[in-house]
């Protein structure tokens, strides 16, 4: 237990430092900005002395290490500075939006995990069969179509031809909750074809390896039934391999959000990211870049220690 | 019961008789299994559902017929190692590298294909097809269709001059880490362990809202964030190849680094390599595609297939299908490389389950 403790650990640990890594990355990533932050809101036309005024507001005359720091200092309290644009604070703008977002890739998660798993488990057991053959061409069509033209397809034949539910995923904080899911099912569907995709065919792939192993034949050739050697042998064996899945997935769901909150107009933070890079706000930017890296760092992660968990032969690398 | 619903169910009972009487029983399954769908199909959907069913099948049958051909025709055309790999090739494969040698056609051959020119303005905005226009106007009143047969031009030149980036940068990276090993393996993984550690449409989000949105910009940054991949497989593949006697031989031989990378590695990892060309190529036109779709990609009046999307998308609401054109194109292809990709893998693994 003690080894399994200090081993994730150390993987946390690693995670952390690649998270400060990134930070770097995104905070001096703008200082390459040609000119600086300053002339970027002015444009080209500002005097030296609005540049200066400007700089001292920014607090542009420190040394950019000093400013990183600060930054760092801010954003680990929850304090992204304010927006270049309209002044506010940036956190004020992102809270209830990433909520948003949250509750979108949650809700497309809860449909997606069970429904991929089951299929691409029912997929890798009836594998080179007709059944398979579709799934395998359906999936890699379904995840070869760019988000957008899934998400107009559904809200072609959903929204405008059959309106069965709103082509425009808008909130307010008056909706009961059964009212949110069914505005937001379109993206939510939209996610989940797509999630689904990736997921089934990992599932297939890591069953169809397990089902390969050697103590499978075994147990095959020792005469137990085929349910018994799915439930007794391969599935114990195969929880490793499928929260890995998982994890990966709804890592990919995180930035898959950003185009689909686009397509839907919903509230979330990937479209403000996306607004923000036209305007280019640069502290709602770094604030929103963090903010996925984090997520998607930490996601990734989670598959690791899930591996580490449920693989005793990880805890022990050579 | 109008005409059309007994001939159909009586197509489908005598295909299936046929191909019961040939003992085809894979055949005979598939056609009796949608005869027996078709009746709830019918129940439910009427004659329209049916109609559905009959014109899906005709496209599918229509694409089926066009691989074989095509396949038959590249068999005839190449030469016979190439015809002999050629005949393993199914159906799918043979469908995608159809499909790619379409898009090579109209991208190379654009503006003598297309009957307007990209930015040309010809009609009013959003104006419905007619003799002149096949698939009406834009919302500049530009023709739809010469823009899509530019956009095969610009999107696509434009994803494929990226991914060769990607794959110089990471391929050099990949097989100088494998060959020379040391401090340069250690700092290139860890570069490339960084670099993927930030979902890439977000990196490429922060880098564009930089230094804005310039076609060389986003060349280089695509590049950047996927060649990680690429490194990663040729630093794996290499490695492999670098312990091998003949190259420790050649290295007593005295030869050079780029000698042994040029003729002891790189002819021994192709295969993977090949493929892995294909799947990289899908990511990268797929993000582009995305990027451009934000605004924020290959900018007017360029034609270009992400962009179109967006620009049309509020004809969508009046139940028009022309935005999706080009998002369809898009699918298109990549589903096509994907086939062709599937394929390859799978000869080049020995991936053969069973």
């Amino acid at each position: 237990m003690k080894d399994i403790l200090g081993l994730v650990a150390k993987r946390l640990g690693l995670g952390l430092v690649t998270l400060l890594v990134v930070s770097v990355l995104i905070f001096f990533a703008v200082e390459l900005l040609p000119g600086d932050i300053a002339q970027a809101v002015l444009g080209q036309m500002a005097t030296e002395e609005t540049l200066a005024q400007l700089r001292l507001e920014f607090g542009l005359d420190r040394p950019a290490v000093v400013r990183y720091f600060d930054w760092l200092a801010g954003a680990v309290t929850g304090d992204f500075g304010t927006s270049l644009i309209d002044g506010e604070a940036v956190t004020a703008k992102i809270t209830d939006r990433f909520i948003n977002t949250l509750f979108l890739a949650a809700y497309a998660a809860v449909i997606a995990v069970p429904f991929a798993i089951a299929l691409g488990i029912i997929v890798a057991l009836l594998r080179n069969s007709i059944f398979d053959r579709v799934a395998n061409v359906v999936t890699l069509t379904s995840i070869s179509s760019p988000e957008f033209f899934l998400g107009y397809i559904l809200i072609l034949y959903l929204a405008v031809k059959w309106s069965m539910f709103p082509a425009i995923a808008s909130l307010s904080s008056s909706m009961t909750f059964l009212e949110m899911l069914e505005r937001t099912f379109l993206p939510a569907l939209t996610l989940v074809l797509v999630v689904t995709a990736h997921m089934m065919r990992m599932t297939r792939a890591a069953i169809i390896n397990l089902l390969a192993s050697p103590y499978i034949e075994m147990a095959r050739l020792k005469g137990a039934p085929p349910w018994k050697v799915i439930v007794r042998h391969a599935l114990p064996n195969a929880w490793a391999p499928i929260i890995n899945v998982v994890a990966l997935n709804l890592a990919y769901l995180v930035t898959g959000v950003v185009l689909v909150e686009v397509v839907f107009v919903y509230p979330g933070i990937g479209q403000l990211l996306v607004d923000a890079v036209a305007k280019r706000d640069f502290p709602i930017v770094q604030a929103c870049c963090l903010i996925f890296a984090a997520t998607f760092i930490l996601l990734n992660l989670a598959a690791d220690v899930g591996a580490i968990l449920t693989n005793p032969r990880l805890r022990h690398p050579k | 019961m109008s005409m059309f619903v007994i001939g159909y169910y009586a197509a489908l009972i005598t295909a299936s008789c046929i191909a019961a009487y040939f003992q085809n029983r894979k055949a005979f399954m598939l056609l009796f299994s949608l005869t027996l769908v078709s009746f709830v199909l019918g129940i439910v959907g009427g004659v329209p559902a049916l109609r559905g069913v009959t014109i899906f099948a005709g496209i599918l049958a229509l694409a089926a017929g066009t691989s074989y051909a095509f396949r038959e025709f590249l068999i005839q055309v190449c030469s016979p190692a190439i015809a002999k790999e050629l005949r393993t090739a199914p159906l799918t494969a043979a469908f995608g590298m159809f499909v790619i040698f379409t898009y090579a056609i109209a991208g190379i051959f654009a503006p003598w294909i297309a009957p307007f020119d990209q930015s040309e303005v010809i009609a009013s905005a959003f104006e419905p097809p007619n003799e002149d226009m096949l698939l009406g106007a834009d919302q500049l009143g530009r023709d739809m269709f010469s823009r899509i047969i530019f956009g095969a031009r610009n999107s696509v030149g434009l994803a494929l001059v990226a991914t060769v980036l990607a794959f110089v940068i990471g391929a050099l990276a990949g097989l100088y880490s494998a060959v020379k090993g040391g401090w340069l393996d250690q700092l290139s993984g860890r570069v490339a362990d960084v670099i993927m550690s930030v979902p890439s449409l977000i990196f490429a989000l922060l880098i564009l809202s930089i230094f804005g949105t310039n076609l060389w910009v986003i060349v280089v940054v695509v590049a950047i964030i996927y060649s990680p991949r690429v490194f990663r497989l040729t630093r794996a593949v290499a490695g492999n190849v670098v312990v091998m006697d003949y190259v420790e031989a050649a290295r007593l031989r005295g030869e050079g680094d780029w000698h042994l990378i040029r003729k002891e590695i790189l002819p021994n990892s192709t295969a993977p390599l090949i493929a892995e060309f294909g799947l990289e190529f899908c990511f990268v036109f797929l993000l582009i595609a995305g990027l451009s779709f934000l605004g924020l990609g290959i900018q007017p009046p360029t034609a270009d297939w992400g962009s179109m999307v967006r620009e049309n998308a509020t004809l969508i609401s009046f139940g028009d299908i022309t935005p999706l054109i080009p998002a369809a194109a898009i699918a298109l292809l990549t589903v096509a490389v994907n086939f062709v990709v599937d394929w390859m893998l799978f000869r080049s693994s020995g991936l053969k389950e069973q």
